[in-house]
């Protein structure tokens, strides 16, 4: 992290968001929406004082998954990149009705500024990664026979690694959020929303067979003498180190791998009852529990399948960004020069999600290796002599490369002007919609003209 | 007229084993246009595409079907090869006998055998209406954005800036790091996460 | 004799399969690559879209007696 930051060659926008792409591949031209920080990052040097001194200080916390609390002024963790805050809007006081101020007052250089506003900057590219990762699902809407998300001692994975993570809400001690105890037998369900075509995603996430084992082994490490159950439907470990980490946890450190799926999870007093069966015994059973961990599938996230539309490019019917071939260009899209990196293309883990990046990273680099790049000639052509200018081509157009177009030209001894459609040869993808449009058939595509495609017709109909 | 050529390929035994290319060649000879036909063992390999240069050259072929496997696959190998052999690369069109054929009527050879005629008659007819294409150039911007600063936008933006280009990484939250900052350990070397 | 009288227990109708080369020509090449065997009187166009499929492409086959047209994409 702290190696981006520092890099000379990149330059870091937090806080912000794409809000529209034009051109094509080699430059594309993006609007690129900076939110106000309301602190103004050449001043400011992340002393923090502002945090401390800042009287909001109960907004639940989004980096810990809301177990934690946050002030309106705050740095997301400890080691943020930037080291810098920002001040939420919708919690600051001096934001909301004019009444506070108080971090203006204690900041040492005067970085605060409460009139920051949304800035758009405009800048060109040759190239366009996308890496915007995944979500969990919202199980609770999925499994009410689970609580619903309503159990206040039944969480998600993410959850799990801020309760052991050191510099989480509890300081890494294992605490359940009810009643901040340590929990003495946990429970951990894989595959909940997963593998479960009927209720919620058909797809494995492929990292929770190993996260799983992971936080089994975090538990048994951290409290002394718990108990630990697993149900799974199978265990998943191909990678290298893979099945033996997996191994450890069960023969090691002890976890109990339970074969079977949970039918209901209840609160009982302050216990968590958890219900499944054990289908390699064929008994159901019943575990008392103090904690429970659903381990549940990555989705992509909420504002996923917008971004596709804004940038221009495909996502599957979950909501994936599609690669433009399963095996053989993993990390293209079907649009030139866009590319895929990590989880948006789909679950994965660390290493698989370095690897892609770094994948995504050649494409890029192999396309900024030429000082100018050929273009696809099988595109669009206008007949600009029988063109009428009806311009219907033009809306059909998905790329936007259709625009009317003025030529003057000499008829019956006359200088005369007319408007003709023409096509913008970087923007055009060559699929040809405008030629099934065309009611004089003035626009063809080269390389799939209709003389050509006719006679394959001819000779396939013989 | 053009002169077309028809390279088909046998593709080992995936295409040779169902269909009667010697029957299919003897076929193609009577399509109008066609001046070459040639089979081949694998005309993608080497020496199917220095066969094919040469015939090129010989036998002042103008056009060229490529009867073998998808396009998909294939078509830019054989657009390369039909460039050195001084041919516009866009005067290529492969009929699929694979994919679309050998491989999918695989217990009917003869029905086959008529089907990867009608393709390759197909490709022919297509050929014989190509004009040749000429592509042109854009400059490129040697800039990229990287849209999301988790460990993958990191990964690959610290991969592009260290070859010497400019990158910048637009991230929504208020720091980069995305959820591999949230975790405490991660598997299989239980190292840190942020 | 009527058309339902003939014996049509070996009829295969004719085929003609228009299919996009980033979607279902893929599919098609992976259906070859999965052996999925199938009857073998269809035959297929490629192209670059299904949006460039002109109406008349598909009158034009029906006109030199194809039995059927497919439009994939
Ligand atoms: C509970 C849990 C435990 C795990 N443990 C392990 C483990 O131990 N080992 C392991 O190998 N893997 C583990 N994983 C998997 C690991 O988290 C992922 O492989 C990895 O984080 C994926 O990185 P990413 O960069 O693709 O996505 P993310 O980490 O999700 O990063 C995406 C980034 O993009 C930003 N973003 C999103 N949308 C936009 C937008 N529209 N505009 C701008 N920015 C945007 C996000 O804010 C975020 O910073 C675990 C996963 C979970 C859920
Ligand atoms: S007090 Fe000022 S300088 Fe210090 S972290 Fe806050 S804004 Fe930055
Ligand atoms: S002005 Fe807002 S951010 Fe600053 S101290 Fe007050 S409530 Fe906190
Ligand atoms: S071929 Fe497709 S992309 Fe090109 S101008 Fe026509 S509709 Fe637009």
């Amino acid at each position: 992290m702290v190696a981006a930051a520092q890099h000379p060659n990149i330059t870091l926008y937090t806080y912000s968001q794409v809000e529209s792409v034009g051109g094509y591949i080699g430059n594309f031209e993006v609007n690129i929406k900076k939110k106000a920080k309301y602190v103004d990052y050449s001043k400011c040097t992340g002393c923090g004082i502002c945090e401390t001194k800042c009287p909001t200080k109960k907004v639940p916390g989004e980096f810990d998954c809301f177990m934690g609390e946050r002030t309106a002024i705050y740095k997301p963790f400890a080691q943020a990149v930037p080291n810098k805050p920002v001040i939420d809007n919708k919690s600051c006081k001096k934001l909301i009705d004019g009444k506070c101020g108080v971090c203006a007052k204690m900041c040492p250089t005067g970085a605060i500024n409460y009139e920051d506003q949304d800035e758009i900057v405009t800048e060109n590219f040759g190239a366009i990664v996308v890496a915007t990762g995944f979500d969990l699902i919202e199980w609770g809407k999925f499994y009410p026979e689970y609580g619903g998300g309503e159990i206040p001692d039944v969480i998600d994975g993410l959850q799990f690694e801020r309760l052991v993570n050191a510099s989480g809400p509890t300081g890494g001690k294992i605490k359940r959020p009810s009643d901040h105890e340590i929990p003495q037998t946990v429970v951990f369900i894989k595959c909940v929303g997963s593998r479960d075509v009927l209720k919620a995603k058909s797809y494995c996430s492929r990292a929770c067979c190993m996260y799983t084992a992971k936080h089994a082994h975090q538990v048994r490490e951290k409290i002394k003498g718990s108990d630990v159950y697993i149900f799974y439907m199978d265990v998943r470990t191909p990678g290298k180190m893979y099945d033996e980490f997996y191994m450890r946890t069960r023969e090691e450190d002890g976890a109990k791998y339970v074969r079977g799926q949970v039918s209901k999870i209840f609160q009982d007093g302050n216990k968590v009852i958890v219900r499944g069966e054990d289908t390699l015994v064929g008994k159901s059973v019943e575990i008392t529990a103090d904690m429970v961990v659903v381990e549940t599938a990555m989705v992509p996230r909420p504002d996923a399948t917008q971004l596709a539309q804004t940038v221009g490019f495909s996502y599957d019917r979950d909501g994936w960004y599609t690669e433009a071939h399963p095996k053989l260009r993993p990390v293209e899209t079907n649009t030139g020069g866009v590319f895929l990196s990590g989880c948006c293309q789909g679950p994965k883990d660390v290493p698989d999600t370095v690897a892609q990046a770094s994948a995504a990273a050649v494409k890029v680099v192999a396309m900024f290796s030429k000082d100018q790049m050929a273009t696809n000639p099988q595109i669009a052509s206008v007949n600009e002599a029988t063109c009428v200018g009806c311009l219907l081509c033009k809306p059909i157009c998905p790329y936007k490369a259709i625009e009317a177009k003025e030529i003057t030209e000499r008829a019956h001894g006359e200088t005369v002007t007319r408007t003709v459609a023409s096509v913008n040869s970087g923007l055009c993808q060559g699929c040809g919609a405008c030629t099934a449009e065309c009611r004089s058939g003035s626009i063809n595509l080269k390389g799939f003209s209709n003389l050509q495609l006719l006679a394959e017709v001819d000779a396939a109909c013989l | 007229m053009k002169r077309i050529g028809v390279f088909l390929c046998w593709c080992g035994s995936n295409i040779g084993g169902v269909v009667d290319v010697p029957k299919v060649a003897e076929a193609v000879r009577t399509f109008p246009g066609v001046a070459f036909v040639q089979e081949n063992k694998y005309t993608c390999s080497e020496p199917g595409q220095q066969a094919m240069v040469q015939a090129i050259k010989e036998h002042k072929i103008d056009a060229v079907v490529v009867a073998s496997c998808s396009p998909r696959m294939h078509l830019p190998t054989f657009q390369k090869a039909v460039e050195t052999a001084g041919l516009n690369p866009y005067m290529v069109e492969m009929a699929n006998l694979r994919e679309h054929c050998s491989w999918v009527h695989a217990s009917e050879p003869e029905n086959a055998t008529t089907k990867a005629m009608d393709l390759v008659r197909k490709a022919v007819a297509k050929v014989a209406k190509l004009e040749p294409l000429f592509e042109s150039y854009i400059p490129v911007t040697k800039r990229a954005l990287v849209i999301g600063g988790g460990i993958a936008g990191i990964q690959t933006a610290l991969d592009i800036a260290d070859s010497g280009h400019q990158v910048v990484i637009v991230e929504k939250e208020a720091t980069i790091g995305g959820r591999m900052a949230q975790l405490d350990k991660t598997f299989p070397t239980l190292d840190c996460g942020a | 004799m009527s058309v339902k009288e003939k014996d049509l227990s070996n009829w295969q109708p004719k085929i003609l399969g228009f299919a996009c080369n980033w979607c279902s020509y893929a599919g098609a090449d992976v259906c070859g690559v999965s052996r999925f065997q199938h009857p073998s009187t269809v035959r297929v166009v490629r192209v670059p879209c299904s949006g460039r499929v002109n109406p008349h492409f598909v009158l034009r086959a029906f006109q030199r007696g194809i039995d059927g047209v497919l439009v994939g994409g």
